[in-house]
């Protein structure tokens, strides 16, 4: 979360600003001139200055005139990151529901949109709400690369003996293009642009390990953070053979030797099964996504805990208690799930939920901020929005370890939303990821 | 209050360590019957007669009084032991804390320590929290390797750690191989070696380090009385070398550290170690001959050697059999943290809780279809 004063790194331009709208044209030409400086083209520029310009029109006419908005613009070597935070003293949070003040039977109230209409021009949008009623919000707009190109193979029998190797960039590139000459599927989309593997490698923004054998690379393994607490694994990918799971076991253990010692508290692998899974992953679940292309992809949710597990109480009600009840069972996990005795009459009259939007794979994922009194209807608003803007996946991700969150359990369950899958450890609590789709015949 | 701004840049990276909870609070989260733990290589036979006399019959007045600061007495009775002068001896509050000592000792920041990857991991924290770059070397067949370690010694280079015999691999270095590296290294370095659980190994090639230090003053090293003398919950640890770099050492450590109590059943427990080591071994041996029998008919891999302590590979990630093994009050060490994912690490104890260990893993084995079908 972000909490410091601003201080200025190699990589950024930063900025305070008075937050109104006479000093739109300066963010805007800040970011326009920053991105340009940092080698961005036009057209990677552009994006993001007319999310600068949708944000900050949207949020200036809600905060208090003596705002201030802190900017800060970073080059993170594939990608340019814009924070944009500010304080308000007495936030209408109604403000930051999309859907707030819409009317979705109304064209023209579509104009209130300037956060769905910045997110579709950026690579992800993110709110976040921290301490001292702080706002901060995120954009990234990743470099345009060029997909990859075919590269050559091993051959699948290779019998020279097999090293591990910490790799450069230009290994991670290398890999990335014959990952994608695999036809390897799921492939994040950082291995579809190899120039962006590498860059983001470089970045130390992703972390990988190679196997070789004789001049052939013949798998590796990648991994990034995916929260403060929580890693993401992709692969292995594998080119040759591996009767045995030699190469797999091998990049594994080694992998996940390299991390036990970190700060994180667990390892998730989302991409399809894997095959003699458990003697690396507990299985979570699944999820499905609608592809672009209309395809239906299955998301194979695996995870490992890093560090013996601590325990925790969970307060909340059927039917998310009796969800939880199933889970913590069946992973043997040690928690107490307590009767959450709460009055529906003390909630707010409204409910705010967050929203994180990821265009390439034309999902919402919708995060609670705020229990209300209205949240089933806010939800079903939020759904009916999103959908009219051309998104078809929708996730909910709620912390067992929030009030806010876990109230909202009901309402999900009334909207159709079902809980899927648990991860443990992955937020404030384990985080309990819900999607929303006629699978299983539910709705 | 900007608390970043006042932290040191390698102690906001730096993790800590989370012990585990007390026994109630774990046996009430996994909904446990009872709790054995198997978890952190005690001896289950506890401190010897003698020890414990000195322990039920600690005046409760005593604990008004400040202890030796230096640990006079427990000093001169290890001095007397080995044949040495007591000012060779460090006593710390358990071995742990003359890790910490050595390392404020001779490291500046620039400098560097080496070890193993997988071992004991407090030489590699301490060094990391102290701003120290750790030097990690793969072990070669489950052993510390020389050549690795040689290869990796640099200008900047000031302490080596060797754990001997390894936690958690049991394997250890005979008094060939210590002599071999030691003439390698050369005198310019100081070379430790961590013997918390020498008084399990029986091979007669296992080396004095004592006898060595003549020859190599550059030689110190780590006992601890946690492991074979079963004080581990009164923390005394000691380190030996040549007098002056203990000396130096000494300047980084901090007096009255080592409790009364813990002085005074340090003494009795070495004066009373004879049957105490030959009943603790039988034990070991004992479990060892069993488990390992277990673990052959299950059909699960298995690396041990000296020390009170076996590893187990897992068919399932060794976090979900930690937690597994849990729910029937068997509290088994997970080796990720080692490096080592999909393996347990097991403590031998009494036939009694050997048996109960084997049928829990046993019953969890037959489960096993079961857990990895959920895909
Ligand atoms: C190799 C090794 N050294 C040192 C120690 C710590 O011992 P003490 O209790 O003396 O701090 C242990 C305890 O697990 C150990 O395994």
């Amino acid at each position: 979360m972000y909490k410091q004063p601003i201080t200025s790194k190699p990589g950024s331009v930063t900025a305070r600003l008075p937050f109104s709208a006479s000093f739109l044209p300066l963010a805007m030409e800040l970011v326009a001139k920053g991105a340009g400086g940092f080698g961005y083209k036009d057209r990677e520029a552009s994006s993001l200055v007319l999310a600068m310009e949708e944000l900050f029109s949207f949020y200036a006419r809600q905060v208090a005139g003596d705002s201030v908005l802190e900017i800060i613009l970073e080059d993170q070597g594939y990608r340019l990151a814009l924070t944009l935070a500010f304080q308000m003293a007495h936030p209408d949070l109604r403000a930051f529901n999309l859907t707030w003040r819409v009317n979705p039977d109304n064209e023209e109230s579509l104009e209130m949109l300037g956060p769905m209409l910045a997110a579709r021009t950026v690579s992800s949008l993110r709110m976040d709400f921290g301490a001292d009623e702080l706002v901060v919000l995120r954009v990234t707009r990743d470099r345009d690369y060029a997909p990859a190109r075919n590269v050559a193979l091993p051959p699948p029998d290779l019998t020279q003996a097999i090293r591990l190797v910490a790799p450069s960039a230009d290994d991670v590139r290398h890999f990335a293009a014959m990952t994608a000459s695999s036809s390897a599927t799921f492939m994040p989309k950082f291995l579809t642009r190899p120039g962006m593997a590498a860059d983001m490698f470089a970045a130390g923004h992703l972390h990988a390990l190679l196997a070789n054998s004789g001049d052939w690379i013949i798998g590796g393994v990648l991994w990034r953070p995916l929260t403060d607490t929580c890693l993401e694994l992709y692969g292995p990918y594998l080119f040759t053979n591996d009767p045995d799971d030699l190469v797999l076991t091998l990049l594994l253990d080694e992998a996940i030797g390299r991390i036990a010692r970190s700060a994180y508290r667990g390892v998730l692998r989302r991409q399809g099964a894997l095959a003699r899974h458990e003697r690396f992953f507990d299985f979570l679940g699944d999820l499905e996504l609608q592809g672009v292309d209309g395809m239906t992809k299955h998301c194979v949710y695996y995870y490992r805990q890093l560090r013996e597990d601590s325990g925790g109480v969970v307060y909340c009600n059927d039917p998310l208690a009796a969800f939880l009840h199933t889970q913590y069972e069946r992973l043997c996990l040690p928690r107490q799930v307590r009767a959450r005795v709460s009055d529906d009459a003390q909630l707010r009259d409204t409910s705010v939920l967050a929203i994180e939007l990821e265009q390439a794979r034309s999902l919402a994922i919708i995060r609670p901020l705020c229990a209300g009194k209205d949240m089933a209807t806010n939800l079903a608003a939020h759904l009916e929005l999103l959908r009219r803007n051309g998104i078809s996946n929708f996730q909910v991700e709620i912390n067992t370890g929030r009030g806010d969150d876990t109230a909202f359990a009901g309402p999900l369950a009334d909207t159709g939303f079902v809980p899927r899958l648990l991860v443990p450890d992955a937020g404030l609590g384990d985080l309990v990821i819900y999607d929303h789709g006629a699978r299983d015949g539910l709705s | 209050m900007n608390l970043d701004a006042l932290i040191p840049d390698y102690v906001r990276r730096f993790q800590a360590y989370v012990p585990s909870k007390p026994d109630h609070l774990l046996m009430q989260e996994y909904g446990a019957p009872r709790l054995h733990r198997l978890n952190n290589n005690e001896n289950a036979l506890g401190p010897s007669p003698a020890a414990a006399s000195v322990i039920a019959g600690f005046p409760p007045g005593q604990a008004a009084i400040y202890p030796s600061g230096d640990s006079y007495d427990l000093r001169i009775a290890l001095g007397d032991r080995c044949g040495i002068a007591a000012d060779r001896f460090l006593v710390g509050n358990g071995s742990c804390e003359v890790i910490s000592s050595v390392i404020k000792a001779f490291c500046q920041p620039g400098d560097n320590i080496i070890t193993a990857d997988k071992t004991f991991a407090v030489y590699e924290w301490v060094a990391e929290f102290s701003g120290i770059e750790a030097r990690l070397v793969p072990l070669r067949d489950y052993t510390f390797d020389p050549q690795g370690i040689l290869d990796q010694i640099g200008p900047k280079t000031k302490v080596l750690f060797l754990c001997n015999p390894n936690n958690p691999t049991g394997s250890y270095w005979t008094r060939q191989t210590l002599i071999d590296f030691l003439e390698k290294v050369g005198g310019d370095k100081i070379v430790v070696v961590d013997e918390a659980y020498r008084e399990y190994v029986e091979d007669p090639e296992y080396p004095d380090s004592i006898a060595l230090m003549e020859r190599f003053p550059n030689l110190v090293a780590f006992r601890t009385l946690s492991k074979m003398y079963a004080l581990a919950g009164l923390r005394v640890g000691y380190l030996v070398g040549a007098e002056p770099v203990v000396a130096v050492v000494r300047r980084t450590s901090v007096a009255y550290s080592v409790n009364a109590l813990a002085q005074q059943a340090a003494l009795a427990a070495l004066s009373d170690d004879t049957a105490h080591i030959a009943a603790t071994r039988s034990l070991v041996r004992e479990g060892r001959a069993f488990l390992c029998q277990v673990c052959s008919d299950l059909g699960l891999e298995t690396i041990g050697g000296e020390g009170n302590y076996l590893m187990i590979r897992t068919p399932i990630n060794d976090m979900l059999m930690y937690r597994r093994l849990m729910k029937r009050g068997m509290m088994v060490r997970t080796m990720t943290a080692f490096r080592f994912p999909g393996w347990i690490r097991v403590t031998y104890r009494e036939m009694s809780v050997m048996v109960s260990f084997a049928e829990a893993l046993a019953e969890e084995m037959r489960l096993m279809p079961m857990i990895s079908g959920a895909t």
